[in-house]
């Protein structure tokens, strides 16, 4: 070909930016996001202390551990054991007021609640009333932390693959339009409207009240087996019943929206140009419709994710699961505050975090953020 | 089959069903295109232009209803081959496109050189690195500059990502390029320097151009022969001098008459009434609404007339 | 209205929404009905139940249609009460003693033993007593002697609280025994009819003795009982209207509010619309569930609470972002800015132009919505934080579980308000899932 005797274009209206690396953008737009999610965690730490506190159960939580302490601090003074008991008693009383006033505790409710929200933001979460954890702490934090794994491994593992597995026979589904199966998905779509612990309960009288051949609830056999293939086992036998119902609530719901999203996004022309440019259906279907498309769905999984963990009491509540939602149920029904207000602390950053991280996914898929263009369209 | 001829159309016809009913949107169209030329296929929205453009390509819709017609390219009949070999054989090696707002035409999340040399690494079987020299020759002859590569469509304005779609369909060495409308969405600045890169091409690389347009004026510049496309049916094919000097068909007579000059006393006319739709078609000339020659024959759908050259298709050249 | 035809002319070709749609209208009639034949107040007192208002229904008895599943019966439950004129009873009259005579026949056709056989006796006098004697005639004609004892005013006799009928029974459980075959022990009750015969002396002028014996079998009404004995059908009923209405005004209250505040962001754009952004990432860490449960342990579970605090929690949820986009895409079209040219206020711009090409993409969302508050309140109630008062599907549940239902197979007691809860559900999506396929141009062409 002959070389072009160019003249120099016209001039270009480019948003021309100073290109820093693209790690360097992202690592940029994830220290904004985290300041804002820092705020937005205390923001909401803060609402849930208030909305605890209305009945005054947070003050309730801090004078009991106050009262405790200083309790447990005058029994264990060997300077007071010569002590009457009237007179220990009043050393007893005189130390909570004091404590009380240097903790704010007598300060008006704004200020007390900022005193909290500390507590709450830093973990401090104080003693539980009647449960203990495993390895019998009493410190609310404990219990908690101890049942964190159980609940991330049900719905974390679970709606990882479900994510995955939809995500993929959507895209196969896309391909054949208007066939038997395509049909059979839309029909079953509906089965969303029932939420998984509702299937749930379906399962268990099918599988086992009625069958005897899967376990009513609880995360392995009682008593748990020594080795580890079998102990893993048991704790896949315990899962099928809860994924199962967390998929008959999620699969066809979730393989039609991504499929007509597909088929939605394959009409769009630059679908088009890739076929005509004569690029494999596969190349298509990976680069031109899934690519694009993975920002949204990246979206979507956040906010499925965030409905399941804010469904974790009763999902884990009706298959008797041994995580954090069924832990606050136990709380519930025992009145015990702290552990109730210290789950609902713990489930905030699980759900922030979340967020987070799925923030940080989305950055590395879509190039406007690496690029760092002003308005990213939410 | 002419040697010297790269592509010639036979009563190409595309139909697809809607809800309301079938839509003929391509219906009987043919043209020949030699080598080193440029065809326009001039029309108005909603004749049917744009579907040719697909057509060609066999770019179907989901509900396409009948699909059928001869294409000659370069001597092989393509209508028939299997959609592997079509996909292999004919997409961007054989014929390449220009889309209409090449805004939506680009991958969003993939990167502008990238898209640019995918044609090349997949049809021609080059290396990623053989493949970014290529996208920078193709850079250099639509003007494009080299760093752009790099950047991914949003950061590129319009005209810039209509040079970048002209060098995508470029990369590939095609020996025909179809424009659909390549500058409808563009300000008369950038479309002039737009036509100034084809004008330049067609000299010095070779390729045909098939250009789809309703813009008269601009696309006078670079065609060669001029066909016109009304309710989904050519109705007459010319050499551009003759045609622009006077069209032989009436609906052609009006859109020139429609067409405003710089330096003319007469004030442009317009056509009165409207193009019919696509789905209920009247019998017969399919102009004959608007024409204002029309007498009874136009009720019976008339052939393609030979005249001098040209082709017509209309009663008044029987 | 035109629109409104167009609309069931399309939606006619779904089969499943037409399906959804005539269970809808079913709901709702079935609530109208509940809510006309069984006033609020007198199903609370109902469902609170006391042994005065259940005494004649059995102890977890399941629904009378099993029966039509079984080849051979499960006995049914069924009382006759001669103070209601079933059964025959002669007075005479003689020398200022009454002697009655109760008769009191039933078919007994079933191969089991009823729960319990009780003869609950009222009688009036003033000083005197009645004395009764209870026998039970079998269908071969043999006389089984029952006992004999005085009546006050109410009297209460249990077979199965009978020990010496017992022995006399050869040891076998009264309510069994007089059903069997005393020679062969067989442990199956003989088909026939049954006579219990009283006879009784009153002492006194006006005195009398009436009787009514409840024979308790396995199966009581269309839905069964409860461990309280209560009649199931009453929560199934009730369940119905409490449903569809916290249903429907969670999903409206929801969607009206959030579509309120989009339309206030997108139009007054600024602080105001990043105000409502920050309050929306701030909800969307706050956990639902968790956060319902402190207000019910702390403060109140009644259902107007939680309703209030379901909504508050929802309004600022994931549909502010499809709202957003929405408004966005109509803020800036042309007849918008026309209407800003000749200086129309902001309100009615948001209440004119805004929000009525907003309410078509709306509807389905709020139908799809239904559902999920349907079984919110279903599953506040199953973990505990119900109204404590009303009978709902979701209490049904609770307490069947909670009561072993599961381990006694007793399904009956938790599938009924499973299934029409699944039903209920069920045809809300489905019309909602078929609306949006209509309405939303979108997925039109998919």
């Amino acid at each position: 070909m002959a070389e072009s005797t160019l003249e120099s274009p016209l001039p270009v209206v480019t948003p021309k930016k100073e290109h820093d690396s693209a790690l360097l953008r992202v690592a940029k737009y994830m220290a904004v996001r985290l300041v804002t999610m820092v705020f937005t965690v205390i923001l909401g730490l803060y609402l849930t202390i208030l909305i605890a506190n209305m009945g005054g159960y947070v003050d309730q939580i801090r004078r009991g551990e106050i009262r405790d302490f200083v309790q447990q601090q005058v029994r264990n003074d060997p300077g007071m054991k010569n002590l009457s008991a009237t007179q220990r008693s009043k050393i007893i009383e005189d130390r909570i007021v004091n404590a009380e006033k240097r903790l704010g505790l007598d300060r008006p409710f704004a200020i007390r609640s900022f005193a909290f929200l500390r507590n709450a933001v830093t973990l401090n979460l104080g003693f539980a009333e009647f449960i203990t954890a495993d390895n019998g702490s009493r410190m609310v934090k404990n219990i908690v932390l101890e049942r964190l794994p159980s609940t991330l491994m049900l719905f974390g593992m679970t709606n990882i693959l479900l994510f995955f597995g939809t995500l993929f026979a959507a895209l196969s589904l896309s391909r054949s339009y208007g066939s038997w199966l395509d049909r059979l998905i839309i029909a079953l779509s509906p089965m969303s409207a029932a939420p998984g612990w509702f299937y749930g309960i379906f399962l268990i009288v099918i599988f086992a009240a009625y069958l005897h051949v899967l376990p009513f609830g609880g995360m392995v056999d009682v008593p748990p087996p020594d080795n580890r293939v079998d102990y893993a086992l048991s704790m896949l036998k315990h899962l099928t019943l809860p994924a199962l119902a967390l998929a008959l609530n999620q699969v066809a719901f979730a393989i039609y929206n991504n499929r007509t999203f597909f088929l939605i996004y394959s009409s769009e022309d630059y679908v088009e140009m890739a076929k005509a440019k004569g690029l494999t259906s596969r190349d298509v279907e990976r680069k031109y419709i899934l690519r694009p498309t993975l920002p949204t769905n990246i979206t979507n999984f956040a906010f499925l994710l965030i409905g399941i963990w804010g469904g974790a009491p009763i999902f884990e509540g009706v298959f008797n699961w041994p995580g954090l939602g069924r832990t606050q149920l136990v709380a519930a029904g025992l009145f015990d505050t702290p552990v109730i207000v210290g789950t609902t602390v713990i489930f905030a950053y699980l759900l922030a975090i979340t967020v987070f991280l799925l923030d940080f996914v989305y950055a590395l898929v879509d190039p406007r953020v690496k690029i760092g263009s002003e308005s990213r369209s939410s | 089959m002419p040697k010297d001829k790269v592509l010639r159309i036979e009563d190409l016809i595309l139909h697809f069903k809607t809800r309301q009913g079938t839509v003929q949107a391509v219906d009987g169209v043919f043209f020949d295109l030699r080598y080193e030329e440029a065809v326009v296929v001039l029309g108005e929205s909603g004749c049917g232009k744009s579907s040719l453009a697909k057509a060609i390509l066999r770019l179907l819709p989901r509900n396409v209803e009948r699909y059928q017609g001869k294409i000659y390219l370069e001597n092989t009949e393509i209508m028939s081959m299997d959609d592997e070999e079509f996909r292999k054989n004919v997409r961007w090696v054989g014929i390449s496109l220009v889309p209409q707002a090449a805004m939506n035409a680009l991958n969003p999340v993939l990167k502008v050189g990238e898209q640019v040399a995918e044609p090349a690494m997949v049809h021609l079987g080059v290396s990623k690195p053989e493949a970014v020299s290529m996208v920078k020759k193709m850079f250099q002859h639509v003007g494009v500059p080299e760093d752009f590569i790099n950047r991914y469509p949003f950061e590129l304005s319009g005209g810039m990502r209509q040079r970048v779609a002209i060098a995508m369909s470029l990369v590939t060495s095609p020996n025909l390029i179809i424009l659909d409308e390549p500058t409808s969405a563009l300000d008369v600045l950038t479309q002039a320097s737009i036509f100034n890169v084809l004008k330049r091409l067609k000299k010095e690389l070779g390729i045909g151009f098939i250009l789809i347009t309703h813009d008269i004026a601009t696309s006078s510049e670079l065609a060669d022969t001029v066909a016109v496309m009304y309710a989904g049916q050519i109705v007459e094919v010319s050499d551009a001098y003759r045609f622009f000097e006077k069209p032989l068909h009436p609906y052609s007579q009006k859109l020139m008459a429609s067409v405003p000059r710089l330096h003319s006393s007469t004030e442009p006319e317009f056509i009165t009434g409207r193009p019919p739709s696509l789905i209920a078609l009247p019998k017969g000339c399919r102009f004959k609404e608007r024409c204002p020659f029309r007498f009874e024959k136009c009720d019976e759908d008339p052939p393609v007339f030979q005249q001098e050259g040209r082709q017509v298709r209309c009663w008044l050249y029987a | 209205m035109n629109a409104l035809r167009k609309f069931f002319a399309e939606i006619s070709q779904y089969p499943s929404a037409v399906v959804g749609l005539i269970l809808i209208l079913g709901l709702v009639a079935f609530s109208i009905y509940t809510v006309v034949t069984l006033p609020y107040e007198e199903a609370i007192s109902l469902w609170r139940g006391d042994e005065n208002v259940w005494y004649k229904t059995p102890k977890t008895a399941q629904p009378k249609w099993i029966n039509w599943f079984r080849q051979d019966d499960v006995p049914e439950t069924f009382w006759l009460n001669t103070a209601e004129g079933q059964g025959t009873k002669t007075e005479e009259f003689s020398n200022g003693t009454n002697k009655i005579f109760i008769s009191l026949p039933f078919e007994y056709n079933s191969p089991y033993f009823p729960q319990e056989v009780t003869i609950y006796f009222t009688s009036q006098f003033t000083d005197k007593e009645p004395f009764v004697d209870v026998k039970v005639i079998t269908p071969t004609g043999e006389e089984i002697r029952i006992d004999s004892f005085a009546v006050g005013h109410k009297h209460t006799y249990r077979f199965s609280q009978d020990q010496k009928l017992q022995r006399r029974l050869k040891g076998n459980r009264p309510e069994q025994g007089i059903f069997m075959d005393l020679e062969t022990e067989q442990l199956q009750a003989v088909p026939g009819t049954y006579e219990l015969q009283i006879e009784g002396v009153a002492f006194e002028e006006n005195s009398t003795v009436d009787a009514e014996l409840v024979v308790y079998g396995e199966v009581y009404g269309w839905a069964g009982t409860d461990h309280r004995r209560r009649d199931i059908t009453i929560a199934l009923m009730w369940g119905a209207p409490v449903a569809l209405a916290f249903g429907l005004l969670a999903a409206l209250g929801t969607t009206v509010t959030t579509m309120i505040i989009a339309a206030a962001g997108t139009w007054y754009g600024g602080w105001v619309d990043e105000v409502i952004q920050r309050i929306t990432e701030v909800n969307l860490i706050l956990p639902f569930l968790s956060i319902l449960i402190m207000i019910g342990t702390f403060y109140s579970k009644s259902l107007s609470v939680m309703l209030v605090a379901v909504i508050a929690l929802s309004i600022f949820g994931g549909g502010i972002k499809i709202f957003r986009a929405n408004f966005l895409q109509i803020k800036e079209s042309p007849y918008v800015e026309a209407a800003r040219a000749y200086g129309a206020s902001d309100i009615r711009i948001i209440m004119r132009y805004l929000v009525p090409r907003i309410i078509p993409l709306l509807l389905p969302q709020l139908v799809i919505l239904v559902p999920t508050y349907v079984f919110l309140e279903a599953s506040l109630t199953i973990i505990g934080l119900g109204d404590p008062v009303l009978p709902t599907w979701g209490k049904l549940i609770r307490e069947g579980i909670g009561n072993g239902a599961l381990l006694q197979g007793q399904f009956y007691w938790v599938l009924q308000p499973a299934v029409i809860l699944l039903i209920t559900g069920l045809s809300f999506a489905m019309v909602g899932f078929s609306m949006d396929r209509i309405i939303n141009p979108k997925l039109r062409s998919v």
